[in-house]
């Protein structure tokens, strides 16, 4: 056996000798009269979240609300890209915590936590009602030189892990990539390796 | 039912698909066991968005925490850590990456192929540190003349001793202008630049360039899902006489008998099973008189994004292909005349042109992050450092007193830190890398020095090393082992030393070698 014709059983693909391939075609042809049920249909499908809302399950009241703030700060719209609330961010956010490590949503729940404090003390308000400029002495140390170490204290360090999940959730999401559409912006689109037994 | 093979090989990677292809096609009769599945690249790969991805192309929270690599695209290609559990020290966390399927890691190795150089094959000889290799490069060249075109590598011989010519094809490729400024910035601090050198091809593996060919023989049996759990031997003859399985997916246990074992499991999966195969003559591990099994692991340290650098001329979308795009690397140039530095042995780097800068290093937010990274998209120019991590005895895996895997077999405890010698390499790869950049004109957005944990890499190494002292190694220099004549070590764990080359057509070459050296006692009845 050739070595193009070993790799294409391996992938999957026939290598049939040409004598059997008119017999298992005259036993594998549809016949006219096939009847429709044994057919194979392409069935279009619709993911949950096009047609219901999801339901919050990890994020208290006031976190969620403060998240969504948060959201709107580090991702806002920009250039016909669209913000991460529009990119249902806080919403992606509030279930992939729900499934995270102990550590992860620790760091949230109390950085969150940390945002509204601080907000209250600074401009006694909840940090959900700052405005930008409000908020921006909170979030200064997202303008700070970047460091290899994770930043020791937790309102740094968890500004920093937010930070990149927001924009990542964004860019990752189907508002994005519907915005992407036609231009040269990748959408996102990759190959995936299904389960293999 | 029994067969009868000449040869058992575990593992259908790169050692094991090469002594395949080598045995096979001598007409050497084989039994391939291969602990995974074998893939349907067409049944089990589709083009899917990321958003329609159960997490967003996050990956499913916790289920890798040592496999970094890992994408929700790929995450199934990689081997199930909770079935697959092992330890460490707490303070001193080793990333183990595995993939369990037919073609092993040659699935997604990064496919640079550098030979070994006498650097690395006589290192004591140089600098007094470890143990020299049995085998020289006069030895291997040979053998790595044959496995480069097999891999269709490409790149540039240079001529240069620490990074020897192959039988390569020439990349003739035009640098653009950054790559080219930059190539002059390092040559003025004596830094040496070169094309990249890798295996082509849409798949370089073992699958689709190893297997087919030793099955087209007709001499080559593979069975996929067979965890191997122990190596027997006859306590009589000192001889391997049978290796013991288990079907991965019903746990049925199998036995099949032995004349000649090639092991190539991977480097720490082999010794694990050499250290879980004990009997009255190995009581401590199969092959294990010397009792250095499982001692003297190491790997390439790695420090991703060393520097990131902007070249200005790029900024604002005006790069263009004529100033960006392309790479290069930078072989070992340290240590090469004697101790010039705070440390023994040197580091290399990759580096690249034209991608965007990760948004992390950038310090803003919001519309001004935005902004920023419209400003610098296509303009960044980076350096990726790969360093020698030396082998000393303390870095070493051991048999797990409890812990199994989903099989019931015993699991390792892995032990490996890096020294200062690693430290004061890696400072000065983060120092000379920006110099050479900011030589260049570019501005350094961001440096480091701090390295992945051992093992990221993927290029562990060691635990069975090779030698000519059989008191201080496992392996003779043929990857045979001392105490067992028909038990062969293939894979990485045979090293003694890995310098800084990505360790895959070495692992090729060394197994080419040993199969005909296999072959030949065997034909002069000395096996």
């Amino acid at each position: 056996m050739k070595r193009r014709t070993v790799f294409q059983s391996l992938v999957g693909v026939s290598a049939l000798t040409p004598a059997l391939v008119p017999a298992l075609q005259a036993q594998t042809a549809p016949s006219s009269t096939t009847p429709a049920a044994d057919d194979v249909f392409k069935i279009d499908l619709t993911s949950a979240d096009a047609v219901a809302t999801p339901e919050h399950s990890f994020f208290t009241a006031q976190q969620y609300a403060s998240l969504e703030r948060l959201c709107d700060l580090l991702m806002p719209a920009h250039n016909n890209r669209p913000s991460a609330k529009q990119a249902e961010v806080p919403q992606f956010l509030d279930f992939l915590l729900s499934a995270s490590p102990a550590g992860r949503q620790v760091l949230y729940s109390q950085g969150l936590d940390q945002l509204d404090i601080d907000a209250r003390r600074q401009q006694g308000k909840a940090f959900a009602a700052l405005s930008d400029a409000e908020a921006a002495s909170l979030l200064a140390p997202l303008r700070a030189a970047w460091n290899w170490a994770s930043p020791s204290q937790l309102l740094p360090r968890f500004l920093r892990e937010a930070k990149n999940d927001v924009l990542r959730a964004t860019s990752n999401s189907k508002a994005w990539a519907n915005a992407a559409a036609g231009s040269r912006r990748a959408t996102g689109v990759n190959t995936y390796w299904d389960v293999i037994e | 039912m029994t067969q009868d093979y000449d040869v058992v090989i575990i593992g259908s990677g790169a050692a094991g698909g090469m002594a395949a292809y080598t045995l096979c096609k001598a007409g050497v009769k084989c039994l391939m066991l291969e602990a995974g599945p074998m893939i349907d690249f067409q049944r089990h790969r589709t083009m899917k968005a990321v958003y329609d991805l159960p997490y967003r192309g996050f990956g499913e929270p916790g289920r890798f925490p040592h496999i970094t690599q890992a994408s929700e695209f790929d995450a199934n290609v990689w081997i199930d850590e909770k079935k697959n559990p092992y330890s460490y020290p707490e303070e001193d966390p080793f990333y183990w990456v595995r993939i369990r399927m037919m073609g092993g890691k040659t699935l997604r190795w990064g496919r640079a192929s550098w030979r070994l150089s006498n650097f690395e094959f006589k290192g004591k000889d140089h600098d007094g540190f470890g143990e020299n290799w049995p085998v020289t490069l006069e030895d291997l060249a040979p053998f790595y003349d044959r496995v480069e075109p097999l891999f269709r590598v490409s790149g540039r011989n240079e001529g240069w001793p620490q990074m020897p010519d192959g039988k390569i094809m020439a990349d003739e490729s035009r640098d653009s202008l950054s790559i080219q400024r930059f190539k002059a910035s390092a040559a003025k601090l004596g830094v040496p630049t070169t094309k990249p050198r890798r295996a082509t091809g849409t798949l370089a593996s073992s699958v689709n360039l190893l297997l087919p060919d030793a099955l087209a023989t007709g001499n080559l049996t593979i069975v996929p899902h067979a965890v191997v759990r122990e190596i027997g031997i006859d306590n009589g003859t000192g001889r391997v006489n049978a290796v013991h399985f288990v079907d991965r997916r019903n746990k049925r246990d199998y036995s099949v008998p032995v004349k000649m074992l090639m092991l190539g499991a991977s480097t720490l999966e082999s010794t694990r099973l050499l250290l879980n195969s004990r009997s009255r003559l190995f009581p401590n591990g199969l092959a294990n008189s010397s009792g250095v099994l499982g001692h003297y692991l190491f790997d390439q340290f790695y420090v991703k994004n060393t520097v990131v650098a902007v070249v200005p001329e790029a900024r604002g979308g005006k790069g263009g292909r004529t100033l960006m795009g392309g790479g290069g690397y930078i072989p070992r140039f340290r240590n090469l005349k004697g101790k010039e530095k705070n440390f023994i042995r040197g580091y290399a780097y990759d580096f690249g042109s034209g991608g965007s800068p990760s948004p992390e290093i950038l310090p803003a937010y919001g519309s001004d992050l935005l902004k920023m990274m419209d400003e610098l998209q296509g303009s960044t120019f980076s350096m990726t450092t790969m360093g020698e991590g030396l082998p000393r005895y303390e870095n070493k895996v051991s048999i797990h007193p409890t812990l199994k895997d989903a099989w019931g077999i015993p699991s390792l405890h892995i032990q490996q830190k890096y020294t200062d010698n690693e430290f004061n390499m890696a400072k000065d790869a983060m120092e000379t890398g920006a110099a050479a950049c900011e030589g260049a004109g570019f501005e350094v957005l961001a440096k480091h020095w701090e390295m992945v944990p051992p093992g990221e890499s993927i290029h562990e190494l060691g635990t069975c090393r090779m030698g000519a002292d059989p008191k201080k190694s496992v392996l003779n220099g043929w990857n045979q082992a001392h105490d067992v004549k028909n038990l062969f070590v293939l894979d990485g764990s045979s090293f003694v030393s890995g310098g800084v080359q990505n360790p895959t057509l070495t692992i090729l070459a060394l197994t080419v070698r040993a199969s005909e050296y296999m072959m030949e006692q065997k034909k002069k009845g000395q096996l």
